[in-house]
């Protein structure tokens, strides 16, 4: 029983992982339908920005409550604040010549400013993984009914919200996010109603990438590494959570990503106890990826529907 | 139907695609059995040989090998996912050129190494060696780094007639029938073995659960070690393979947890097996930990952390750089041309290019084929030990030792 | 008279004579360039691997390309062809099968794979279809990676047989060279023929509005079915000569990572385009040949080679000209950002299609 329990928050502590790094990316995906195969990237810079800084400032422990949470403002902000400067640096070279273009040039230019911000952090910082700093923000463990959780996984979980619900507050709620709605939802038009679309758009690659960065931040303090690979597998997650829970869909980026969490979580601990020993944990993967097949195939639009410019939503061609 | 300017774009993009592509080729100096080059191919600028170290002395103008300059090829992984251990690997062989170098050479003529990166990619790695192939001013190789790129890649050698000295593990390397593959480290049979009979043995267990990356490496090491505890009587609870590049496993642990076995042994590198120890420990976990090579790393330290660290358990082929006299020297000199510290594979890679250095000298010639059989019949005393090859290319006095993290470092345990 | 107008023969224009031999000049020309450059043999393994990756273009490009079915996960057919061949000509089983014949099995079995990929998605479009693609490529890398019983998993299967015509070994880069000419003189051939028949045409209306394609009786599921089959049957040819060709398959060619590779080839070669998607094998294949020469900066390079080349000619480097118009028309309509004034939308450019 314990097991199933510890295993539900093993799953969603991964799954807020995955939503957090979704959330940064369904914005762009659901304004622009662009896969921004870089967003991954993005994450890695911010979690890379937030180790240099730490290390930087060379602080070694022992602070107390109000100067840690000043501290981790503050390297969010930072974090934030640099990778955003870079997603709108990015936008305006390899994305918006192509705007009018097909839908998989854009892609395909993401494609190679990920090579790009990948190999530059590979011969800038170098090839060993880098490792968060220990003991800045101290871990401290709890047991609840035989499962054992901590600290850090109950920050996550929190902010994850906490940006879901800022997220969702600044497209539905303010004048920002009507703007970015109405450019999502038919460019032209809201061009034509007083929107300046370019910096609607590079808004988007503000908030976005620092979303990211955040994400990216938080993931290296939990696992204690960043590697400069890793936006790969960050993207690839990121962009199935948010097809799950439908494009576009900020809560949906949230659903997505903990479902999917707990999907692999499953597939991983529970599955081959299940099977008997026949499926591994290294067919969680695939577990995961079925459950996402047979999700489509009932609910072709994601579990909560898709939020996405209106002349996509017909048969048009989809590049 | 077909616009006017077709042809002319056509013939012209085939040329010119040809042409970009063959005027960058390595400018192989002509050899005697073929015909006159094109005069693209030697008019062009060489493709340089990628050297790392600034220390590389000799000149970078493709000479025929009757020149100044005897050439060592080198495949490995330059960039990607495990660019970290290909070029720490890599500067342990150009520290050895280095040395030879400031000596006076070697017959004569300046030691230079033809770096190409493979990228780990099995079909970038065949493409690689037949460039190293094809430049004749290439007397041996040191290539590769991952089995799945050596195993392709060890036929092309061959029919070049190139001697092939690999860092690549995986016990099939040697046994497919090539005379030119040549292994002066232990392969995956015994570091598999060696963590199963110290657990049976010192640390009476009878369970084990074994997890690995799934990759051609650490799933090779985690079946020998299963198959060896099995053989010595104990059970394996569960062979659990994991996603390499993820980063949280604790499914897997909680899995574990639940089987309580007495040992766990992981097969793989050293950001994965940091991360499922620190997330055993943090599961309350305190069952001992085994890896291979991949995780000898100080990375492996701080990416575990010190805590959850202490008292993990890796197998190596070779002894630590502070354990004799000559590998602390070795330490010291890498650090002072590379200005870092060793990786966990530069020390083989200096014994790797000593082997063929010994070759040469032993064989007194550049000339493949006369490489190729003083290599078979070489003997040589390394920081490492003796180094001395059987008939299939397997080093006869494979060694692999067992290291414990003690207060933060690497310490050897077994056998004393 | 009229008649007389109608049926009045004059000589061959220069470009038409050229258009119609141009193609076959440039096959004479490849078929006889092994014979200067003979000497290099990493250029012919490059050449072999650009031929490889023509083959799975030309594939990739039918369904997407053609039928505007995006797909992420195009290395799977790829790895049906590849490990067939290896599970039947190899010490593996130690059975050793005819070549010709499992470069046939080959591109049937990757056909009915596609077939299998083809029916779960027929209802979904888009980005949907993308990522369940992405899923069933990830699938059976997996699998692959996982059964080691039959696969070896991860070590992969080695001494696969090298191919062998009716006793004639290709036991060289140049001998596969010669195969591969032939695949790709044949398979331009018919998809050539292929793109103007009717199967075509009812793929590029699927392609540009499927709506209004079912509406005006276009049988949407056979033909979306067709692609997929047709497309993976390339990619299991392909498969087979690259098994053949490196004695060695593993699961780690058969990446996400691949996929996207050919996917790019596709695009930036020119989406849709048949000799678009080959220039883009050869450019993808070819550039990081050439700037191996800067080791530790040729990804980096690449990369920014991409962005370049995205920016620069988004329509790709030799672009179908139907899209091409359709590109340049589009623009004139409202998608822009700034607003513009209507006006006539100009005739496609570049002569009929």
């Amino acid at each position: 029983m314990e097991t199933i329990l510890q295993q539900l928050i093993n799953g969603l502590t991964v799954g807020s992982m995955y939503a957090l790094i979704a959330l940064g990316y369904t914005m762009v995906y659901g304004v622009l339908l662009l896969l921004n195969f870089a967003h991954g990237d993005l994450f890695m810079v911010g979690s890379y920005i937030a180790i240099t800084l730490l290390v930087g400032l060379g602080i070694g422990g022992g602070l107390g409550l109000a100067a840690m949470v000043g501290l981790f403002i503050t390297i969010l902000l930072v974090a934030g604040f640099l990778v955003a400067g870079l997603g709108v640096i990015i936008e305006k070279t390899a994305y918006k010549p192509l705007r009018n273009s097909t839908r998989l040039a854009p892609m395909l230019s993401a494609l190679g400013v990920s090579l790009v911000l990948e190999n530059s952090a590979m011969l800038l910082a170098g090839r060993a993984p880098r490792v968060f700093p220990a003991g800045v923000f101290p871990q401290h463990s709890y047991t609840l009914l035989g499962a054992t959780f901590t600290n850090y996984q109950v920050i996550i979980l929190v902010v994850s919200a906490l940006l879901m619900v800022g997220l969702y507050w600044l497209v539905n709620r303010t004048i920002f996010g009507l703007q970015i709605r109405a450019v999502a939802e038919n460019r032209s038009t809201a061009s034509l109603m007083g929107v300046n679309v370019d910096n609607t758009i590079s808004m988007v690659f503000v908030i976005g990438p620092a979303l990211g960065a955040a994400a990216g931040f938080m993931f290296s303090m939990y696992y204690g590494v960043a590697f400069f690979t890793m936006g790969f597998t960050a993207g690839l997650k990121a962009f199935t959570a948010a097809v799950l829970g439908g494009i576009g869909n900020i809560p949906g980026a949230m659903v997505g990503g903990i479902l999917l969490g707990l999907l692999e979580t499953f597939g991983a601990g529970l599955l081959p106890v299940v099977s008997g020993g026949l499926l591994g944990p290294e067919y969680k993967d695939i577990f995961a990826f079925v459950v996402l097949i047979l999700v489509l195939i009932f609910r072709p639009m994601g579990l909560l529907g898709e939020r996405i410019p209106m002349e996509s939503m017909t048969w048009k061609r989809s590049f | 139907m077909p616009s006017k300017r077709i042809l002319p774009t056509i013939v012209a993009g085939a040329a010119a695609a040809l042409f970009i592509i063959s005027a960058c080729a390595p400018a192989a100096a002509p050899s005697p059995t073929q015909a006159p080059a094109k005069p693209a191919a030697t008019t062009a600028p060489a493709a340089p040989a990628a050297t790392t170290a600034p220390a590389a002395a000799p000149t970078q103008a493709a000479q025929p090998a009757a020149g100044g300059t005897i050439k060592i090829g080198w495949g490995g992984p330059l960039t990607g996912d495990q660019a970290f251990f290909g070029k720490t690997w890599l500067n342990g062989a150009q520290l050895a050129v280095n040395e030879v170098n400031a000596a006076g050479g070697l017959l004569g003529k300046k030691l230079e190494i033809v770096a190409l990166d493979d990228q780990a990619d099995p079909k970038q790695g065949t493409v690689v060696a037949q460039r190293l192939a094809d430049d004749s001013s290439i007397v041996a190789v040191i290539a590769h780094f991952n089995s799945g790129v050596t195993i392709p890649a060890e036929p092309i050698y061959n029919k070049a007639r190139l001697a092939q000295v690999t860092n690549s593990t995986n016990p099939k390397i040697t046994q497919l029938g090539f005379d030119t593959i040549f292994r002066p480290i232990a392969n995956d049979n015994m570091q598999g073995g060696l963590p199963a009979e110290y657990a049976i043995q010192q640390l009476k267990a009878k369970t084990a659960a074994v997890v690995h990356d799934k990759q051609a490496f650490g799933q090779g090491v985690s079946d020998v070690f299963a198959a060896r505890f099995k053989e010595l009587g104990g059970t394996v609870t569960s062979v659990n393979g994991i996603t390499h590049g993820d980063t949280d496993f604790s499914a897997v642990v909680t899995k574990i947890k639940n089987e309580n076995p007495d040992v766990i042994q992981f097969g793989g590198t050293h950001v994965d097996g940091g991360l499922l120890l620190k997330q055993i420990r943090a599961q309350g976990m305190k069952q001992p930990m085994f890896s291979d090579d991949g995780c000898y790393t100080p990375e492996f330290i701080q990416v575990a952390g010190k805590e959850a660290s202490e008292g993990f358990m890796t197998t190596f082929q070779v002894p630590p750089y502070n354990s004799s006299p000559a590998a602390k020297a070795f330490a010291e000199n890498y650090k002072k041309a590379f200005n870092e510290d060793p990786g966990p594979y530069s020390g083989n890679g200096y014994i790797e290019a000593q082997v063929i250095i010994q070759a040469i000298k032993a064989a007194n010639s550049a000339d493949r084929e006369a490489i190729i059989k003083a290599m078979r019949n070489v003997s040589l005393n390394t920081m490492y030990g003796p180094i001395e090859f059987d008939s299939t290319g397997e080093v006869k006095k494979p060694a692999v030792f067992l290291f414990q993290v003690q207060n933060g470092d690497f310490k050897l345990i077994w056998p004393k | 008279m009229e008649e007389k107008l109608l049926t009045s023969k004059r000589g061959a224009s220069p470009s038409e004579l050229l258009g119609r031999w141009g193609p076959l000049l440039l096959l004479a020309l490849l078929a006889l360039a092994p014979l200067r450059l003979a000497s290099e043999t990493a250029l012919m393994r490059v050449v072999d691997l650009i031929a490889i990756y023509s083959l799975l273009a030309l594939g990739l490009n039918v369904v997407t390309g053609f039928t505007g079915l995006l797909v992420l996960g195009y290395a799977a057919f790829y790895a049906v062809g590849a490990y067939l061949y290896a599970f039947f000509a190899s010490a593996q089983f130690n059975i050793h099968g005819p070549f010709l014949l499992l470069l046939v099995v080959g591109g049937v079995a990757a056909a009915l794979f596609g077939v299998l990929l083809g029916i779960p998605v027929l209802r979904l479009r888009g980005d949907y279809l993308a990522i369940v693609t992405l899923g069933f490529g990830e699938i059976v890398r997996i699998v692959l990676n996982n059964l080691n019983q039959l696969t070896n998993g991860p070590q992969g299967i080695s001494l696969i047989d090298t191919p062998d015509i009716f006793g004639y070994k290709l036991s060289t880069p140049v001998h596969i060279y010669y195969l591969l000419l032939v695949l790709l003189a044949v398979s331009v051939l018919f998809l050539r023929r292929l793109e103007r028949s009717r199967i075509g045409r009812a793929w590029a209306a699927i392609r540009e509005d499927e709506g209004a394609a079912r509406a005006m009786g276009v049988d949407t599921t056979r033909l979306k079915l067709m692609a997929f089959a047709i497309g993976a049957s390339f990619a299991g040819l392909a498969g087979v000569v690259f098994a053949g060709l490196q004695g060695f398959v593993s699961p780690e060619s058969f990446t996400f990572w691949e996929s996207i590779l050919m996917l790019s080839m596709v695009v930036v070669g020119g989406i849709g385009s048949i000799p678009g998607v080959i220039v883009g094998a050869v450019a993808l294949i070819g550039i990081p040949e050439v700037l191996r020469q800067y080791s530790d900066y040729r990804m980096l390079a690449f990369g920014v080679v991409m962005v370049l080349m995205m920016i620069l000619r988004p329509e790709g480097i030799w672009p179908s000209s139907m899209i091409r118009a359709e590109l340049h028309a589009g623009r004139d309509e409202g998608d822009s950002g700034e607003l513009t004034v209507a006006e006539p939308v100009a005739p496609p450019a570049g002569g009929s299609r």
